[in-house]
């Protein structure tokens, strides 16, 4: 063919190759993530962020909870037993913890060798004769009661308790029940193991061999009649992204059939089938590695999502093939094109208004539909008129389909009034509805309800692992944090012995600042003075001063022990304890948590305001209650995410006003889009689905894609002159495209995944309501 | 008729028969339903300690306390003050100004301990015989108790507990841990049964 013979076609295939050769090679270096952060929001304040930093930080990301159903309490037990056995022995768990007390041997150890830097009794007081009259006392008052023989092997060496001190102040206010020696539920028939793996939260397919280590050992262990149930969020995790990758794969298999079939019902031609999939293609993989440049990774869900631009991008392609058919490239170049450019400006600016979202997973889909239709356009405009200067030859259906458009849109502009009648009823109803926005943070969340009531009622049952209220510190510096989280505690274990709060944790009590420590070992005293004080303290009393020789080895031992330290904690296996409460930022600085407990008993009582009013005034300290937390960003992000709509919808207004350059055609083009809002929200309304931020996001593109049916039959209007009728082949190109819209969002709306199926009700619905109530409210053309 | 006028008799005799004659076989429910009577009491009591290593008995003192179905304390005003309460499954130890609570059902062995004595002081059959085994022996005037753990766990740390009391009242908690340590507890009902 001369055309392509021609230097000019040349030099534009060839940049299209390179900039699909280049986005491919981009494609293949981005890391593709399915897990939730997508949509926890990126400039959080500073309340919310340590919240994130302790969803990110990993541990919860790493935690397994696992269930034993079934059988008897005896059955379960010796499961448990044989499951946590086989997970310890896999090397793949950091720590399995299922109530057996004896896997903690090893950290008894170490508390006990650490006793005398960790003890809050340690202080100059303690090693007089009095302090250790005292401590002996106390250590007697056990002797001869049952917990007396925790203390009796310890006697000589630790006379004055403090392994006893240390151990009190650790154990939990609220912790899982135990029976036949395992943790178990307090509610059901059920034992309970906490499994937290060594492979990053963010490492799927680690936390996935994590996940079939525990079925293997469940099926290994003696588990006849029982059922394994593992939850967390590494589960969350792995089956949203196996779910991610089946609807990716459907959805785009499906997208893509539907739209062939419909355009090769449209042109019956193979020819025209692949010209229009090719700007599709071209959009999907530089959209793709658009995202992958900007954020580094592209999330499963933008994806997902990208289906939908099949439908939006094979639009172009089918308008250039009707119209350029008819009138040839360089006919269509001067008036097909203008059109479907302002078609594309409108709906870059409802994409845009995501690409500002807080939620990184939202900005993504914005990102990849700007990127995508743009590059779907330009190859339209420049590509398509080099490859097909004529357009599409085959006809299929299109003259029927035409036909029959013509008819409808003829007829439908006889329905105005009941349509308006229609608005103004929704109007009414939605204005009745105060409880419209009320969609959670949950809401995003591809997760099953069944799903979610299983990790509720496991956090229940293992009551410690899910504090809903944190004290959070900070310091510049690893110290600073423990210093703080010292002060801290200080302020708080006045309300424990008032019962206002059951307890509290903090990683202070394990590691201790350097200068509390240093503190502490200074208080011990050389060998002579607490020989000279023992022996005093022991006078007449039923414990011998020889008997305890030992002791006075121990502390000298101690005072040359170094600090307990992070590297130490990790040794002894507590690397668990430690990045549960401790976290380094970025920048250097530290934060350490202080989970709160609540008073045991009916209610679990937590006075936050009487935990505010003791820390105020301490630097760097705050409060944050989980659940309101969320509660707030959630709403916080729907305010934000309802004015970047209403500004991506001003947007689209101003550029029809800018194009229009008519008030009164302004006006006739905005009556359908105001309406199908209205319409689509008011049947959402009386289908009682809770509006949230997709819905938002939907019926911003339900303005800018019903932005272009609006402006073509303006322009069809206005074209349409005198005796020249409307062309049904275009027509018949408005409704495809419109169909392809329709489909392909119709498409999304069946997936299982709460947050597409959101966006794709919305705008399937809108989309065919804004076409319909176009061609219905359609300028018409002064009568002849 | 006749039985009518009998029946009081009867029961007399019967009574008689029982107190006056040779010991007959005193089951748990006698004993518990005996105790059951009582919803709430105070008492004071005094413990001794016999400790392998340690002379001479230690010694300590304070005030029982009790309210059905599942409240029990125990303070220790001598030598040194400390305190236990238990309240349904919530335990709070207070000890050198220091207070601890725990959920009881987390540590099976302190339950097991507890409900020897507050099942006890409430007369629940049940709850004893779940944790123990038990023997039963004397008269529904002086009764012994001996329980043994049915737990493995605390079967290791305490071998033995006899309890003994008259009617319904606890007088003497005698506890064996496993290493040969002993303690007794008597105890000196403080108020008059309230039933």
């Amino acid at each position: 063919m001369k055309a392509i013979a021609s230097r000019r076609t040349l030099l534009v295939l060839l940049v299209w190759a390179a900039v699909v050769l280049a986005s491919a090679t981009q494609i293949l270096r981005t890391p593709f993530t399915a897990d939730l952060s997508a949509f926890l929001p990126a400039n959080p304040d500073a309340q919310q962020r340590v919240l994130i930093e302790q969803l990110e930080s990993g541990l919860p990301a790493r935690t397994l909870l696992i269930a034993l159903e079934g059988g008897d309490a005896r059955a379960r037990a010796d499961a448990s037993r044989a499951l946590a056995k086989a997970l310890r022995g896999s090397g793949l768990f950091e720590q399995v913890q299922n109530g057996e007390t004896e896997a903690f041997e090893k950290v008894g150890e170490w508390l006990f060798q650490h006793r005398y830097h960790l003890s809050p009794a340690v202080d100059a007081q303690r090693f007089t004769a009095a302090g250790l009259r005292e401590a002996l006392g106390e250590t007697l008052s056990l002797l001869g009661t049952p917990a007396g023989n925790a203390v009796k092997p310890l006697l000589e060496r630790d006379p004055t308790g403090e392994t006893v001190r240390i151990a009190e102040a650790l154990i939990p206010a609220s912790a899982p029940r135990s029976e036949e020696g395992v943790w178990v539920s307090r509610q059901g028939a059920r034992a309970l193991l906490v499994a937290i793996s060594k492979a990053p939260g963010a490492d799927l397919d680690g936390q996935m061999a994590a996940i079939a280590k525990v079925r293997e050992g469940f099926a290994a262990a003696p588990s006849a009649g029982l059922t394994l149930r593992v939850s967390g969020a590494p589960v969350f995790g792995v089956e949203s992204r196996a779910q991610i990758e089946r609807e990716v794969h459907w959805l785009a298999a499906a997208g893509t059939m539907l739209m062939a079939a419909l355009l090769l019902a449209a042109f019956a031609s193979l020819t025209a089938l692949l010209a229009a999939l090719l700007p599709v293609a071209t959009g999907v993989v530089v959209g793709i590695a658009a995202v992958s440049l900007i954020f580094g990774g592209v999330h499963g869900l933008t994806l997902a999502f990208g289906t939908t631009l099949i439908g939006e991008a094979v639009d172009y392609a089918i308008y250039y093939l009707i119209q350029a058919r008819a009138q040839g490239a360089a006919h269509w170049l001067r008036t097909g094109w203008p059109t479907i450019r302002l078609g594309l400006f409108t709906s870059v600016c409802g994409f845009a208004a995501l690409v500002f979202s807080g939620f990184p997973g939202l900005a993504q889909l914005g990102v990849f539909s700007v990127a995508g239709l743009l590059a779907a356009a330009l190859y339209t405009r420049f590509v398509m008129p080099q490859i097909l200067p004529h357009g599409a030859r085959g006809q299929g259906v299109r003259r029927q389909l035409g036909a029959w458009a013509a008819r409808a849109v003829g007829w439908l502009p006889r329905l105005r009034w009941p349509l308006l009648a229609l608005g103004v009823a929704a109007a009414a109803l939605l204005a009745q509805r105060s409880e419209l926005w009320s969609a959670q943070l949950n809401s995003l969340s591809p997760l099953s309800k069944e799903a979610l009531e299983l990790d509720a009622s496991l956090r229940a049952d293992l009551s410690a692992g899910d504090a809903r209220t944190l004290v959070v510190v900070q310091g510049i510096d690893l110290q600073a944090a423990l210093r703080n989280a010292e002060a801290a505690a200080a302020r708080l274990d006045p309300l424990v012995e008032k019962g206002l709060i059951g307890g509290y944790d903090t990683v202070a009590r394990w590691l201790p600042s350097l200068a509390v420590q240093q503190q502490r070992l200074k208080s011990l005293p050389e060998a002579a003075a607490l020989r000279e004080a023992l022996a005093q303290a022991t006078r007449g009393g039923p414990l011998s001063a020889e008997r305890l020789a030992p002791f006075l080895a121990e502390v000298e031992q101690a005072r040359q022990r170094a600090p307990a330290d992070i590297p130490g904690l990790r040794a002894t296996g507590l690397s668990p304890l430690v990045d549960a409460l401790l976290l380094q930022r970025k920048d250097g600085s530290w934060v350490a948590l202080l989970p709160l407990q609540p008073v045991p008993g009916p209610g679990d009582k937590l006075d936050t305001a009487a935990v505010r009013q003791a820390l105020q005034g301490l630097e760097g300290s705050q409060v944050i209650e989980i659940g309101a937390e969320l509660t707030r960003l959630y709403q916080r992000y729907l305010g934000e995410a309802q004015a970047q709509a209403l500004l991506g919808a001003l947007a689209v207004v101003a550029l029809m006003a800018f194009t229009l350059r008519s008030a009164r055609r302004l006006v006739a083009v905005c009556q359908p889009l105001l309406l199908s809002v209205l319409l689509t929200m008011g049947l959402l309304a009386l289908l009682n689905v809770q509006l949230g931020i997709l819905h938002l996001v939907g019926l911003l593109l339900v303005v800018a894609v019903g932005s272009n049916y609006a402006l073509f039959f303006d322009m069809l209007q206005r074209g349409s002159t005198d005796a020249q009728p409307t062309d049904p082949d275009t027509l018949a190109s408005l409704l495809l495209a419109n169909l392809t819209t329709v489909l392909s969002f119709g498409l999304i709306a069946l997936s299982s995944i709460p947050a597409l199926s959101a966006i794709g009700r919305v705008v399937a619905l809108g989309a065919l309501l804004a076409l319909v109530l176009s061609a219905a409210f359609a300028p018409r053309r002064s009568p002849a | 008729m006749r039985f009518d006028r009998l029946g009081p008799l009867a029961i007399a005799l019967a009574l008689a028969l029982g107190l006056a004659g040779p010991a007959r076989a005193l089951d748990l429910a006698t004993v518990t339903s005996l105790l059951a009577q009582r919803k709430a009491g105070e008492a004071r009591f005094t413990e001794e300690r016999f400790v392998t290593g340690i002379e001479g008995p230690l010694r300590a003192s304070g005030l029982l306390s009790f309210a059905a179905p599942d409240r029990f304390t125990r303070v220790t005003t001598e030598p040194r003050a400390e305190s236990m309460a238990v309240d349904g499954n919530a335990l709070i130890l207070k000890r050198s100004g220091r207070t601890r609570q725990m959920a009881l059902d987390a540590i099976p062995e302190v339950t097991a301990l507890i409900e020897a004595v507050r099942g006890t002081l409430t007369g629940n059959a049940l709850t004893l015989e779940k944790h123990f085994r038990i023997k039963v022996e004397g008269s529904p005037a002086q009764w012994t108790l001996t329980l043994h753990p049915r737990d493995q766990r605390l079967a290791t740390q305490v071998r033995e507990l006899k309890i003994t009391g008259m009617s319904g009242e606890l007088r003497v908690v005698e506890l064996w841990l496993a290493g040969g340590d002993r303690s007794v507890m008597a105890i000196e009902p403080l108020q008059a049964a309230t039933p």
